[in-house]
């Protein structure tokens, strides 16, 4: 038996530093705010986090096949901003409004794909440009902050549901989703495209399109998440998304994804991204001053990096 | 000792450390929470928890604002009405500043003055403060909600006195390079839309360029440097931030051209190159998103915890600088950098607030 959880551990060495990390923030948390564990506050919490973990799983995706998405802040407020923009009262209501806005995100993630694939441009210079074009397309839908989301639905996330935390319920289906995803015939080509394209194509892999689904797949998360932002606020802005580019890249990369793809977990990108929206708001809690809260954030993803990078060496060694 | 132990030992250390570092800030908090353990009693506005959550902190402007905020807080903690404040800065990031209220409202604070970073987003988060009884009030960049006090000055009236100003300079006639703030953000879109409806009446006035910038003056020499080069022979230039101002002045100045009207703010790097340009005949307007807006947030804050019944929207006037009274304001032993303007007198904040 102990060997068995030791050898599990070996295997997951940054998943286990991981969530010691997160379990110690956790405790930390606790003690400024007692009902951590309530219902209402798993909901509160969940509300916050949903954006955040589901663009970072967008980037995880892109990151697996080798990429980086620097338009995932863009295409999160086109999302965004064609969700909320839909008047919910017409035909099909707040079913029209997510399938308009989910078109939009994955039509944006297959052209990057399609980009990075066919011409062969580096996936930073596509992003980089693509990033620009969304956010002028957003302008164009949205000028200003506005949009409207139904009051019904925004206080079900915001304050649950029928006592069910609505956010943790749908970053539950997403990641079973991927799971299911993972196992499938193109699940296992998007890390076989990532960790060895030439490998993957020899063995008679469709790369291209794997490259272009995946980007695809990406834009899907990067949507969802938008939607998510656009019902916890209860509107869109078009220039909201922009942090969540680089927070994105932050949680994956804390999570264990590598720059240079096919190495990986979901679980653990959602990890990380628990740890840094936790650790954001705890640093809030200890009312330390502002600009030392920025360094002690930035000082502790750099030593969790250090430390994960040092204890995952062994199978080097 | 092989490498696996020496691994495994750090990996213990390190989870210790973190641990023992997280549980010695509780300590600290232990103690102070103990010490502001305060009770609500709307009636009576004694040591109240104040929190204000910001969408920047780092800009000058954000800087002389706290500055005078907390000389406020100072007078309010002696006076015995405010007990602990503290400033939460988001950062730029919205959906951070949404946490950092939600955070406030989980510590039990008893007012919240805001600086929004988005019009929208943040109202689901402030209406649930004002559902647990929490005083909230915004000023500056102001949130939708009606259900917040709201202090700040009229936005498109900024943009059409600065507008109406630069028609009749150019006598209803000629061609402007118009400089706005970020495309999307709503004080830039209000003071455009401001301005906008005043150059509808003067067909004859002719926005040849209508560039967006950060209110920032790098940027915005590089913005306004590429659409003069492409219409140089302008007749004014409309802009509606003090860094955007400057950067337009300093690129006529540097490169010596014809000293056009440019509509100004209380940046005292454009107010002092407008005044050491003034005997060459250059001419100017500015107006000021004044920093004491804080200060009427906080008494109008402690003013309804004692049950004065303030208004919803305190609109304060904006002040006029022109070239009559520009010596009045420019501070040329103060840092371009800083935003010269005078506390407003008790008296007058008092009537602001209904008192």
């Amino acid at each position: 038996m102990r060997e068995r959880i030791t050898s599990a551990a070996r295997g997951n060495t940054d998943l286990v530093g991981l969530l010691v990390l997160l379990l110690a923030v956790l405790v930390a948390y606790q003690h400024y705010d007692s009902s951590l564990l309530s219902p209402a506050s798993v909901t509160i919490l969940s509300a916050q986090f949903l954006p955040l973990i589901l663009a970072a799983a967008g980037q995880t995706t892109v990151m697996l096949l080798g990429g980086i998405d620097l338009s995932l802040g863009a295409v999160l407020g086109l999302a965004m901003a064609v969700f909320a923009t839909y008047d919910a009262h017409s035909a099909g209501g707040v079913v029209t409004a997510v399938v308009a806005a989910l078109c939009a995100a994955v039509a944006a993630g297959a052209a990057n794909g399609t980009l990075v694939a066919y011409a062969g441009l580096p996936p930073i210079v596509v992003t980089l440009a693509a990033s620009f074009l969304w956010s002028g397309v957003t302008l164009i839908v949205l000028p200003q902050p506005g949009g409207h989301v139904p009051g019904g639905l925004v206080n079900a996330y915001n304050n649950g549901w029928n006592g069910l935390a609505v956010p943790a319920l749908a970053i539950t289906l997403v990641l079973a989703a991927w799971k299911v995803l993972r196992t499938t015939r193109h699940g296992l080509a998007l890390y076989a495209v990532g960790g060895n394209e030439h490998g993957a194509y020899a063995s008679g892999l469709h790369t291209r399109g794997t490259k272009i689904a995946g980007y695809a797949l990406a834009g899907a998360f990067t949507g969802l998440a938008g939607i998510g932002l656009a019902v916890q606020t209860g509107s869109a802005d078009p220039t909201i998304g922009t942090p969540y580019t680089l927070n994105s890249i932050a949680a994956c990369v804390l999570g264990g994804i590598s720059f240079f793809g096919g190495v990986g977990r979901m679980r653990g990108t959602v990890l990380g991204a628990l740890v840094i929206g936790l650790l954001t708001n705890l640093l809030l809690f200890t009312g330390i001053s502002p600009f030392y809260q920025l360094i002690v954030q930035g000082v502790i993803l750099v030593v969790a990096l250090a430390l994960k990078t040092y204890l995952t060496r062994e199978a080097a060694v | 000792m092989n490498a696996g132990s020496v691994r495994g030992a750090v990996a213990v250390a390190a989870s210790l450390c973190a641990l023992a570092g997280i549980s010695a800030c509780d300590v600290q908090s232990d103690s102070s929470t103990a010490k502001s353990g305060s009770s609500a009693s709307p009636a009576a506005a004694k040591d109240l928890k104040v929190g204000w959550s910001t969408i920047y902190l780092t800009p000058s402007w954000m800087q002389q604002t706290l500055k005078m905020m907390e000389g406020d807080v100072t007078k309010l903690k002696s006076a015995g009405k405010v007990s602990s404040f503290k400033t939460l800065n988001a950062n730029g990031d919205t959906s951070q500043q949404i946490a950092q209220i939600r955070a406030m409202i989980q510590q039990k604070y008893d007012v919240i003055i805001v600086d929004a970073g988005s019009s929208t987003a943040l109202n689901p988060a402030l209406e649930q403060a004002v559902a647990a009884g929490i005083t909230v009030v915004a000023f500056d960049s102001l949130p939708t909600s009606t259900k917040v006090i709201r202090v700040g000055t009229d936005q498109k009236a900024w943009g059409s006195m600065m507008a109406t100003w630069l028609a009749d300079k150019l006598k209803g006639k000629g061609t402007v390079i118009a400089m706005n703030g970020p495309a999307g953000v709503a004080v830039s879109e209000d003071r455009w839309a401001g301005a906008a409806a005043v150059f509808k009446k003067y067909p004859d006035i002719k926005i040849v360029s209508n560039v967006h910038s950060e209110y920032n003056l790098a940027p915005a020499a590089q913005a306004f440097a590429s659409a003069y080069s492409a219409h140089p022979d302008i007749d004014g230039v409309f802009s509606q931030g003090g860094a955007l101002s400057a950067a337009a002045l300093q690129t006529l100045v540097k490169q010596d051209k014809k000293l056009v009207p440019v509509t100004g703010e209380n940046y005292n790097g454009f107010l002092k190159m407008w005044r050491s340009h003034q005997k060459a005949g250059f001419s100017s307007i500015a107006t000021a998103q004044p920093n004491y807006l804080a200060v009427i947030a906080l008494e109008a804050a402690v003013a309804k915890r004692e049950g004065v019944s303030v208004p919803q929207d305190i609109t304060v006037p904006l002040p006029e600088i022109t070239d009559k009274n520009l010596a009045d304001y420019v501070k040329p032993d103060q840092p371009d950098d800083s935003y010269p303007i005078n506390d407003l007198p008790q008296s007058e904040i008092d009537k602001l607030i209904g008192k």
